[in-house]
């Protein structure tokens, strides 16, 4: 990895120096052990400071919608970060030629204080970046797990088991919003949760707005989630939203044939579109 | 006053014969609506804990209005739309379609219970489907209880309580592969 650490360092020294990019984003070392913070290099000078190790928990497209505004960026992906650069890209929030992908193999990132690999990690099949300008190190393998299992893990339950579990974990939702500020996929402008003159989301944390708030995170994004588990890391409370969005996206999948998200920057997500011919189950 | 034992629920909640659900039908206009009238001129007769929501189109449901209608006391919730091909906006229930069933297999995951939330196809001039869907889920939801005691108030007060949170966390969230929730002033910063 520090190979590929130094490679990236001069790499972004040179696109920076070139004027190619004037940013470039990616992660440098944080105030603890073990611990890294997103990135956002403008001088050429100030590439050193660009660490990639296995603590870079975070990801980094969502970051592009609020630098693109100074010019074409340089964003540093693996395989979660450039399906939800893909997916930004479907969803008209930024254009491919304002980025320059640096794409990185990655063999997953772990906990600063256990060591452990995250569970997103665990939970993921698509280390090497689908999409990129240049590709810094060899591709890695892929693993091949069974994502759904959590979901089916539940589906197995009592219903009666499996939602009283649920209700513990919303009622610790502390609507920090946490999940919906690092998701690639929750670009709207104009958030529900924000229009209080609207009224569609309480200012209360009691049950039912947490769990209206988390429901209707999981269906918006359900068609488009890229299965990044960023929203998951990201909650201070532990909630296991990929329990849910892995749900919808199980669902949608053995429904219409959705297939996973972001791996190309083409076509449509399954809720946006219909088939007359699509399963009658309302009759 | 004879009460009945419901077959669900941890609380082992018993429901009083005597309940009257409240249920929040959404129909749309070009269709159910008119087929709920038609209902109503022909002098047909359906339980009256039914309150008809008039939208354009089932393409309109947003699914916020269902979980605002579970949040504030409905006991279930009917959606109804025309047959697909005859939307009088031509795709609208298509996608209205697709939208509520992820929808539905949502909710019931988080633990709705099955027939809460029913969906249905009714035409201008199916005044018969009308009542007896009408019926069907008014039944449905009478045997299972009211949804804000059996299922919220109890549950919150359990799964709030201590000894409710660890006896889930233990029981529940370790069989599902989940180390415990943490408590608020352990929980590892996200933004350090
Ligand atoms: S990050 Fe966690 S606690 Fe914060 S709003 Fe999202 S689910 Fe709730
Ligand atoms: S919902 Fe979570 S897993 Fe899905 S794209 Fe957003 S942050 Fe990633």
């Amino acid at each position: 990895m520090s190979d590929i650490q130094s490679q990236l360092r001069a790499r972004a020294a040179e696109l920076l120096s070139s004027g190619e990019v004037v940013q470039v984003i990616g992660w440098m070392d944080g105030r603890f052990e073990n611990q890294t913070t997103p990135a956002f290099i403008d001088r050429p000078e100030d590439a050193e400071l660009l660490v990639f190790n296995e603590y870079c928990v975070n990801t980094t497209p969502k970051y592009t919608l609020y630098e693109k505004e100074h010019g074409k960026l340089a964003v540093c992906v693996r395989g979660c970060d450039s399906r939800g650069i893909n997916r930004m890209i479907k969803d008209n929030q930024i254009l491919r030629d304002q980025l320059y992908l640096i794409g990185l193999p990655c063999s997953g990132v772990k906990d600063r204080k256990t060591g452990e690999l995250l569970i997103k990690c665990q939970n993921c099949n698509h280390r090497n970046p689908v999409v990129y300008d240049e590709l810094l190190g060899d591709a890695v393998e892929e693993p091949q797990v069974n994502r759904y299992d959590v979901v089916e893990r539940f589906e197995a339950m009592e219903r009666d088991k499996r939602a009283q579990y649920f209700e513990s974990t919303f009622n610790r939702c502390i609507r920090c919003y946490a999940c919906r500020e690092v998701c690639p996929v929750c670009t709207c402008r104009s958030c529900f949760v924000d229009q209080v003159n609207v009224g569609w989301q309480g200012k209360q944390n009691n049950l039912a707005e947490n769990k209206f708030y988390n429901l209707t995170r999981v269906f918006h994004i359900g068609d488009r989630c890229v299965e990044c588990g960023e929203c998951e890391r990201a909650c201070p409370m532990n909630l296991p939203l990929m329990a849910f969005n892995r749900k919808m996206v199980k669902d949608l999948d053995d429904l219409f044939a959705a297939g996973e998200a972001g791996l190309d920057a083409e076509g449509t997500h399954s809720l946006g579109t219909y088939d007359v011919n699509d399963v009658e189950e309302f009759m | 006053m004879s009460v009945v034992e419901a077959s669900e629920g941890t609380q082992k909640a018993t429901v009083d014969a005597n309940f009257e659900p409240t249920i929040l039908a959404i129909a749309c206009h070009w269709c159910t609506y008119t087929g709920a009238d038609l209902a109503g001129m022909n002098r047909m007769n359906y339980p009256p804990n039914v309150r008809v929501l008039r939208v354009p189109c089932s393409g309109r449901v947003n699914p916020q209005y269902i979980l605002t209608a579970l949040n504030k006391g409905c006991d279930g919730v009917l959606v109804c739309g025309c047959h697909p091909g005859d939307c009088h906006y031509v795709s609208g229930n298509y996608y209205a379609k697709r939208r509520l069933m992820a929808f539905k297999r949502l909710l019931e995951y988080t633990g709705l219970e099955e027939g809460r939330l029913l969906i249905r196809w009714i035409s201008g001039s199916e005044a018969g489907k009308f009542r007896d869907t009408v019926t069907e889920i008014c039944q449905t939801v009478k045997a299972l209880g009211p949804l804000s005691t059996s299922e919220q108030d109890a549950l919150t007060a359990f799964s709030r309580s201590a000894a409710g949170l660890a006896d889930i966390n233990a029981n529940v969230g370790a069989a599902a592969g989940f180390a415990s929730a943490p408590e608020p002033n352990q929980a590892d910063g996200a933004g350090e």
